[in-house]
């Protein structure tokens, strides 16, 4: 028995209808789906498939798939180990000062006065600046010889012989973190003002009404009402800064004695001196497996569902 | 409506950009020509007219390198008007491997820079052209000088390229303070440390020798090492001795470790141990270090930033008891891409740039020592600050020319492997035996694996 045509020409008309508005959201998302196919996932993908194969420069000549063995190669080295120690204390201490005194920044800029639009100016200068040119400028504040904060730090009679800022390995890591503390406060000083904006005033006055103190506005209204920024924008710095190796490199180039290297310069070392492509693409996939699990443990524990969107 | 328009606006725009993207992912050989900005070439090329355009890639870049450049290649456009050349200036830290890229890429680039650090890797995936055919019938040729020649075929004896200078290291030092303490130039390596003991004096911010322990460091020990073993290094395969076995196996190299570390920690400033190129240039034009040894590049900066007759430069220091120095002639040139369509025009051009009056005129401007013979008769290299470089290679016997393992697939990864290790060894956290015996195992798996 053949099919009734009648109900498929029903089904077909409202589909009809459909495919029309999809044709215009998807010519609209084309140039967009192109730009992030072809210099995002492309290179992804691309990468993906290195970390598998035995791709030195060396020898483009013979490029084979070989397993897992990158993989291997990278967890035996001894510095990938000492990397991802540093990479967790980078993260840590880098956010949490960021994040506090970004916070306390942005408190201050909330309220009006005079010259306010140039402060404001002035302390998100920073954000505009290339981070591998910061990694320069600080390297030189840093130096023993002729580097500004020793001899400031001498002229106040602070110190009588200069700090091996950049030569001893504990010193040096506590040098790249607050190089990074300086760069990243501006990002969070500039998102959590834009949330602290969007705090209805009503709230505050209603809460006065009921005699709260500043500290009980703080904890009770502002904090709650910008937590989903703070929750968002923790986590894209927390990616962000473990994807920045320019301080580091640019600073350190991970020494004294590897002791500075964080995952992503680590992968940038596999590049320049090994050469080895294969094993820099393993070490990106293992940091962006780390970043997953991050992420989703992060997202579950701070409830981010109930946090409200952003 | 006005919703409408804004919908067919926002349409529009998306279709003008997606084809914008898939006309400049297409691969338009045309698009390539065109890239000099000059519309008149545009305009030669699209009439069919036989003007060719000659791109160039340079590696070892800086501002002033690049004027210097276009000022000879201009020279050359002027000799030859049917010729153009588009010269690509890549920035310094990510020249050679943008370089690579273009190359992997299969992009005709028709003169690229080739250097003894790269030539292996480009000969290694047929991204260069051998260049015999055009060198066997070059009148120039044999009036290059023996260590240019020596780093134009260091591979398969294969000229890969032309250079257009050699990169040497000789001793900087402070002549107004040695003259205060009465010392002599030093001759040797114990010298170097006696001297630099006498002139540090932290309390004054004053430290003997610039040292480098930060990236770059391994050239330092590797020289050391060279001029402590002597003569028994086999000169084409550097990090050897004459019996098979690493030079690192050697008790020289056990004595020149620990000048290394005995320099650093007596006389060098502390923070020295992160040191490379910058700041130990900028230690000794600053007046903090008494003694430096760094490339012929550094008498521009030293001529710019210090006052005649406060410095000098002097011989390499030699080892003892070998008493011979020896370190290796870096060199960089031209070579010709493999994916080039314009190969006989490309050596027209390097041909050009390497004849002994545009050489001697690129290296006195680029403070680089030459590569043909008859530029040590030049007043401007025989005496000055070059001197020492021509005092050097005129005593072949006594500072000796050795070549990097750059044929080994670890060289790249031994650099990294042995800076990280000489900042443990100054740290104190290896001994001067691990750190041997480390580089030894190293070198003797990459001879296994060769």
């Amino acid at each position: 028995m053949k099919p009734e045509p009648q109900p498929k020409e029903v089904r077909v008309l409202p589909t009809f209808k459909v495919n029309k508005h999809g044709l215009y959201i998807f010519l609209s998302l084309l140039p967009a789906l192109i730009l992030v196919s072809l210099f995002i996932y492309y290179p992804l993908l691309k990468g993906a498939i290195m970390a598998f194969q035995s791709y030195s420069l060396f020898d483009l000549t013979n490029i084979q798939f070989i397993g897992f063995e990158n993989f291997k190669q990278v967890l035996a080295d001894p510095g990938f180990r000492r990397a991802t120690i540093n990479s967790f204390y980078w993260i840590f201490f880098s956010l949490i000062f960021q994040l506090s005194i970004g916070f306390f920044v942005a408190l201050l800029l909330k309220k009006r006065f005079r010259g306010r639009g140039v402060y404001q100016a002035l302390v998100f200068f920073p954000w505009a600046m290339s981070g591998f040119l910061i990694g320069i400028i600080w390297r030189w504040m840093y130096n023993g010889q002729s580097g500004v904060i020793n001899d400031l730090l001498i002229r106040m009679n602070l110190i009588e012989t200069p700090i091996p800022f950049l030569s001893e390995p504990n010193w040096a890591m506590v040098s790249v973190i607050i190089a990074n503390i300086w760069y990243g406060i501006t990002f969070f000083a500039i998102m959590i003002l834009a949330a602290l904006q969007s705090v209805p005033e009503e709230l505050y006055e209603a809460a006065k009404m009921d005699g709260a103190n500043k500290l009980q506005e703080l904890i009770k209204i502002t904090i709650p009402f910008i937590l989903p920024t703070i929750i968002v924008t923790a986590l894209l710095r927390v990616i962000w800064i473990l994807n920045f190796p320019d301080l580091i490199y640019a600073m350190t180039n991970g020494g004294p004695a590897g002791s500075t290297h964080i995952l992503s310069t680590f992968m940038l070392e596999k590049i320049i001196y090994g050469q080895d492509y294969g094993q820099a693409a393993a070490t990106g996939l293992i940091i962006i497996l780390l970043l997953i699990v991050f992420s989703i443990f992060y997202l579950m524990a701070t409830k981010f569902d109930k946090a409200g969107d952003f | 409506m006005k919703d409408q328009l804004t919908k067919g606006l926002v349409l529009c725009f998306s279709m003008i950009l997606v084809l914008i993207i898939i006309s400049g992912c297409s691969d338009d050989s045309s698009s390539n020509d065109n890239a000099t900005g000059d519309d008149q070439d545009d305009t030669e090329q699209d009439n069919g007219s036989d003007t060719v355009t000659l791109r160039m890639v340079e590696s070892l870049t800086s501002p002033a390198r690049t004027e210097l450049l276009k000022g000879m290649i201009e020279a050359f456009e002027d000799e030859n008007p049917t010729i153009k050349v588009e010269l690509i200036s890549p920035p310094l830290q990510s020249a050679d491997e943008k370089i690579s890229q273009m190359l992997m890429a299969e992009e005709d680039i028709d003169v690229l820079e080739v250097r003894d650090q790269t030539v292996k890797q480009f000969s290694n995936n047929s991204f260069i052209e051998d260049l015999s055919v055009y060198t066997s019938e070059w009148e120039n040729w044999d009036s290059l000088n023996d260590i240019a020649k020596h780093g134009a075929t260091s591979i398969d004896e294969i000229p890969y390229f032309i250079p257009y200078g050699i990169y040497e290291k000789t001793l900087f030092y402070r002549k107004d303070w040695f003259e205060e303490a009465g010392l002599d130039v030093p001759e040797t390596w114990e010298d170097v440390y006696n001297a630099a003991t006498t002139l540090t004096d932290p309390s004054q911010n004053r430290y003997g020798y610039s040292f480098r322990g930060g990236a770059g460091s391994s050239d330092y020990v590797e020289f050391m090492t060279w001029s402590y073993v002597g003569e028994n290094i086999v000169q084409d395969d550097g990090y050897f001795i004459e019996d098979g076995s690493p030079m690192f196996t050697t008790d020289e190299a056990v004595d020149a470790l620990e000048m290394f570390v005995k320099i650093y920690e007596d006389a060098s400033p502390p923070d020295s141990i992160s040191w490379s190129y910058p700041e130990m240039v900028q230690g000794f034009t600053s007046g903090t270090t008494a003694m430096l040894i760094q490339d012929p590049e550094v008498i521009v900066t030293a001529e710019e930033n210090m006052e005649e007759g406060t410095w000098d430069t002097a011989p390499l220091p030699k080892g003892t008891p070998s008493g011979v120095a020896q370190q290796t002639a870096g060199t960089a040139g031209w070579g010709i891409g493999a994916f080039s369509e314009n190969k006989e025009e490309a050596w027209k051009l390097i041909s050009f740039l390497s004849s002994p009056e545009q050489n001697l005129h690129f290296a006195k401007n680029n403070s680089l020592i030459p590569v043909h013979k008859s530029a040590g008769d030049d007043s401007f290299f025989k005496e000055g600050y070059f001197s020492s470089y021509i005092e050097m290679n005129a005593k072949p016997d006594e500072y000796l020319i050795a070549d990097r393992p750059v044929d080994y697939k670890g060289w790249g990864e031994y650099r990294g492997v042995a800076e990280k290790d000489i900042q443990s060894l100054l740290l104190g956290d290896i001994t001067i035996e691990d750190a041997l015996q480390k580089w030894t195992d190293y070198w003797v798996d990459q001879k296994e694996q060769q």
